[in-house]
């Protein structure tokens, strides 16, 4: 439990492991966009976090997928909103179309490495679905009674999400760019000039982060913060190669196409029984907590192949990309 | 939770696969009695030189297997597909791994390790090898009882060796456990993807009759004779 605070423990959770919770409510927030709510299977309190946080989102599919937090830190839920990428590999695809209130989901989390800093005044830059993390900013900013300024961009105004929430936070100057309407983001407006006293918080897509750095560039060291969203834009992993995770660890390792996920395991030093190494002796079973594994062995029965909760380790690997391990 | 008889590969073994089990069964109770009976006797008189002499025909078992699996593939492995000729020789060399650990473990305890097939072993050793000149499958038949009877074994002498502290011992047959495994999948593997007719059937079943009638008697207390160095 060295990692774990006393709240944690009380709560039951690390923020490393791997645990289950249930989709409590979901509803359309813009076009593409609809948000969870992630209650736990008891129904006691998920643990707490700060603006900013994250948390690892593992699909049935056995897919991993990092959302900021955006709803409110006092409640007893999460909430997380998830844009559908058009060119997704089945990540926010998976989530729109086939999970459903009521499904049991898989978290991870939250860790933040997005934290709201003490300033004077706000100044918020989001681009899209980079909005999330900033709302829960807002949210403990206006609470506070300190002054901020948004600046919000998307597509098409229909395609931003939350705007009638920001409309309710109090003290703020809100600028509302839809892109058909207004073009691109004015930086120059708003980071021109260096504003004492000032922090500037920015989530979006690359592009708008390269521009807001650029500004920045004669600002106080330490003025902005920033968070980078390009989670589908990652390199696919080579043909025949996936990923495990292991849960109790939370290391991650790559099993190349023509090594055995046991040997990258033995590699990382993790000592895994085993005598054949061939799926017969089903003396290196391991769990699966998530993910489809992809039976090379004899010796599973056809119950336990299908239901996907267990492997050996020597000869089987992966049908998705990761695989997260009771390891 | 894994039951290495279910092993896939082959359905030469369909028809007679509920009579094999019961011969493995019944086997794998009888080491398992014999081997409880043993440390009872043993529990009277914790003797380590004892202990060392009852373990010595399964020194031999591990040495014997050796030879037998090398000559089984150079006799018979052409016949097997690539992959078991590279399994066989894999268990070959586990078996000669288990000599040398079960040999040390013999010597930790003060006895001597045979070089010789001891007079205990004898029926056993002939009745494999004889099974080995019968016909390709038969030795394989019969081992994989043999292999099986093992099992038996492992529980009441993992129990006794915390009552008795023979740590090395127990170390040695938890690495066999998990060894024996494949052996005994593999043995059931081979069997049902190269029987083909009712005449390897039958030397299958007479192979494993045999062997069950043998291979639980070198577990007993009366099995052990102590040799002099
Ligand atoms: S080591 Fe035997 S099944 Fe994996
Ligand atoms: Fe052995
Ligand atoms: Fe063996």
């Amino acid at each position: 439990m060295n990692d774990m605070t006393l709240s944690d423990a009380k709560r039951g959770h690390s923020a490393d492991a791997v645990f289950d919770a249930r989709i409590a409510a979901a509803s359309v927030e813009a076009d593409g966009v609809l948000s969870l709510h992630l209650a736990s299977l008891s129904g006691s309190a998920l643990p707490r976090w700060t603006p900013g946080a994250h948390i690892d989102v593992i699909l049935p599919n056995g897919l991993v997928r990092q959302y900021s937090l955006c709803g409110d830190p006092d409640l007893a839920t999460w909430r997380i909103g998830v844009l559908r990428e058009p060119a997704s590999r089945g990540g926010s695809k998976c989530i729109h179309d086939e999970m459903a209130v009521g499904d049991r989901i898989q978290l991870a989390g939250p860790r933040n490495n997005f934290k709201l800093v003490d300033a004077e005044r706000y100044l918020f830059i989001a681009g899209g679905i980079g909005i999330t993390p900033i709302l829960a900013m807002i949210r403990q900013v206006a609470a506070a009674g300190l002054p901020w300024t948004l600046l919000y961009g998307g597509r098409t105004r229909s395609s931003m999400a939350f705007l009638d929430e920001i409309a309710g936070f109090a003290g703020g100057d809100v600028h509302i760019a839809p892109q058909d309407e207004c073009g691109l983001l004015d930086l120059q407006r708003f980071l021109g000039q260096q504003q004492q006293g000032m922090a500037v918080f920015c989530c979006g897509p690359g592009p708008l982060i390269d521009a807001v750095e650029d500004k920045c560039r004669t600002w106080m060291p330490g003025s902005l913060h920033r968070e980078r969203f390009a989670p589908s834009n990652r390199p696919p992993l080579p043909k025949g190669a996936f990923e495990v995770e292991l849960a109790r660890s939370r290391q991650r390792l790559t099993v190349p196409a023509h090594r055995s996920l046991l040997a990258v395991l033995q590699e990382a030093g993790h000592s895994v029984t085993h005598s054949c190494t061939a799926g017969i002796c089903g003396t290196c079973l391991v769990k699966v907590l998530a993910g489809v594994p992809q039976h090379n062995d004899d010796v599973l029965s056809d119950e336990e192949r299908e239901a996907g909760g267990v492997m050996l380790v020597c000869v089987s690997r992966s049908d998705s990309e990761l695989l997260v391990l009771d390891l | 939770m894994v039951d290495v008889r279910r092993v896939r590969g082959g359905d030469g073994l369909q028809e007679i696969n509920a009579e094999i089990d019961e011969i493995l069964d019944a086997v794998v109770e009888k080491t398992r009695h014999a081997t409880v009976e043993f440390f009872v006797a043993y529990d009277k008189n914790p003797d380590p030189k004892v202990l060392a002499a009852w373990l010595a025909p399964r020194a031999w078992r591990e040495i014997d297997y050796v030879f037998l699996l090398n000559e089984q593939i150079r006799r018979y492995g052409l016949n097997f597909s690539r992959t078991h000729i590279t399994l066989l020789a894999k268990q070959s060399f586990q078996e000669a791994e288990h000599y040398e650990a079960v040999g040390k473990a013999i010597e930790s305890l003060g006895g001597i390790v045979p070089t010789i097939v001891p007079a205990s072993a004898k029926p056993w050793s002939d009745f494999l090898w004889d099974c080995l000149e019968r016909h390709p499958l038969a030795a394989i038949a019969a081992w994989n009882v043999s292999e099986t009877s093992a099992s038996g074994s492992f529980e009441p002498t993992f129990e006794a060796g915390e009552r008795h502290g023979f740590d090395e011992v127990v170390r040695v047959y938890r690495q066999i456990e998990t060894d024996e495994k494949f052996h005994v999948g593999l043995g059931r593997q081979i069997l049902s993807r190269y029987a083909k007719t009712d005449q390897d059937r039958e030397e299958i079943l007479r192979a494993m009759r045999g062997m069950r009638d043998i291979a639980w008697t070198t577990f007993t207390p009366e099995s052990v004779v102590i040799e002099n160095a």
